[in-house]
């Protein structure tokens, strides 16, 4: 495994441990799942308000986990926690402890660049560099990281839109190229913050079945406020309100049967 | 549990008339029950052709309520309490359905029986209406108010209703060999001692539904293994 604080760009990809297939039944670790992050009373603020409270969570490997909740529920704000992103936020502070592979994120000696690059991040609104063409797009991340080597950064550039399935078709789907770009520095982690909120049904479908395809080799967090989404695509479900964790189980679970009322009256559309 | 109101009437309102629907359904199905073993008992061919002629409104209600339930399906697409109760409810309508079958199948057998001097066997068939029609309105109660301890005592219940079936089924057999000139009168009560049985396996089904819809718990099958 790769040191927060060591890595070069040239790593290759750390030696991944089987898909989950075993479901975890609460935040907390309790059974033999390998997990990437593990969230101990992680609490937020934005100034005086608090954004996150006291959220205790287990993020598995190789498995796509969704956050869900209403507009301000703060689980974006969770999933920009998981990659150091909310410090570009000025008046942000966090307590409480994120674990990624067992090292803390917000230790002193951590370098938060390290971490995004470890932890990709697509956003909602696709956002390519629009002077870029799509293969400066890809490997910006590579060239800010101190990349000079052609040779690589051309095999890396292909192998990355292969895997956001844009090689054989480079067309202007942006954002399976920001997709692209998240992957040309070899992350562990992807997070995406609604992915296909601006995208039309097929689009969507091509990101969904890229996300079921790319688990095997990254651990996936989402946002989402298309409940069917989270039902087609993630294995655990997290359902967020006023900044805390309510529910958090097996996908299947949480949509049949969950167990906690303002989740059922979430999902089943009979919230507030 | 009492289902706050949905942010969508309209779905509100369609899972509403689902359910409406189902219990209209349940309705019938029973009265079409009863209303066969009152020709059997009573010995009346015009109450036999009334539960005859029920069986056409409860095949109407099946074909609607399994219409209603694929267009809730895809205009709103349900999870968690509002699947079970959309799944349970096509779940339902097909088992009241074949209640409904068993009923018309007594009325025509007790049409039948009706053309010759009565049996005093008759009496072996009573206690398997009594046990396969408690059975019956406790499933459909235990879905309607959601009780899960009801719906899962019922399940047991069953054995009971075999096991009155087979000493009916005996003794039918001893008669048909005592008394041949009666033979179609003793087949046709077996007949209906065996429609009433398949009576007590539907209301089964619905109790295990009522259970799944109101706990999102399977207890179906679960008898197999602890009695072989």
């Amino acid at each position: 495994m790769v040191n927060l604080v060591m890595a070069t760009p040239e790593r290759t990809v750390i030696e991944r441990a089987e898909r989950a297939t075993e479901p975890i039944s609460t935040s907390t670790s309790e059974s033999a799942v390998p997990l990437t992050f593990q969230v101990k009373n992680l609490s937020v603020w934005y100034g005086e308000k608090r954004a996150i409270d006291d959220v205790t969570l287990d993020i598995a490997s190789n498995a796509v986990t969704a956050i869900i909740g209403p507009s301000g529920c703060g689980k974006s704000t969770f999933l920009r926690c998981l990659n150091r992103m909310h410090e570009l936020v000025p008046k942000t502070r966090v307590e409480g402890t994120v674990l990624l592979q067992g090292e803390d994120l917000y230790s002193s000696t951590v370098d938060p660049a390290i971490v995004r690059r470890r932890v990709g991040m697509v956003f909602q609104k696709s956002n390519p560099f629009p002077t870029m063409s799509i293969g400066e797009n890809v490997i910006i991340g590579l060239r800010l990281n101190g990349v000079r080597n052609q040779k690589f950064l051309n095999e890396r550039l292909e192998k990355s839109l292969r895997m956001a399935a844009l090689w054989d078709e480079v067309k202007d789907d942006q954002q399976r190229l920001c997709i692209a770009r998240a992957l040309a520095v070899e992350p562990e982690v992807l997070l995406m913050d609604e992915p296909c909120s601006a995208l039309d049904p097929i689009a969507t479908a091509k990101i969904e079945e890229l996300i079921h395809e790319l688990k095997a080799e990254y651990t996936i967090v989402t946002v989402t406020h298309n409940m069917q989404q989270a039902g087609r695509v993630s294995d655990y479900t997290a359902f967020f309100y006023l900044g805390r964790l309510i529910e958090f189980g097996p996908t299947t679970k949480i949509f049949t049967n969950p167990s906690q009322r303002q989740t059922e009256d979430y999902i089943t559309g009979r919230f507030g | 549990m009492i289902a706050h109101r949905h942010i969508l009437g309209t779905f509100d309102e369609a899972l509403g008339s689902l359910r409406n629907n189902v219990l209209m359904m349940a309705g019938l199905a029973e009265r079409s029950l009863e209303r066969a073993m009152k020709g059997l008992t009573e010995r009346d061919d015009d109450i036999c052709a009334n539960a005859i002629a029920d069986d056409e409104e409860i095949d109407q209600l099946e074909i609607q309520i399994d219409k209603d339930g694929v267009d809730i399906l895809l205009r709103f697409q349900p999870v968690a309490s509002d699947l079970r109760r959309v799944v349970s409810a096509m779940k339902l309508s097909s088992n009241l359905e074949r209640i409904a079958d068993q009923a018309t199948n007594i009325a025509r057998r007790a049409r039948k029986l009706n053309q010759h001097p009565p049996l005093p066997e008759v009496e072996l068939i009573l206690p398997m209406n009594a046990q396969a029609m408690a059975m019956f309105k406790d499933s459909v109660d235990a879905y309607v108010r959601e009780d899960v301890e009801l719906g899962r005592a019922i399940v047991p219940r069953d054995a009971k209703l075999d096991d009155l079936n087979r000493v009916a089924s005996r003794r039918l057999i001893e008669r048909m060999a005592q008394d041949p000139e009666q033979l179609r009168g003793y087949l046709n009560l077996m007949f209906i001692g065996r429609h009433l049985e398949r009576v007590g396996d539907h209301a089964t089904n619905i109790a295990e539904d009522a259970v799944y819809a109101a706990a999102a718990e399977d207890i179906r099958h679960q008898g197999v293994a602890a009695s072989t």
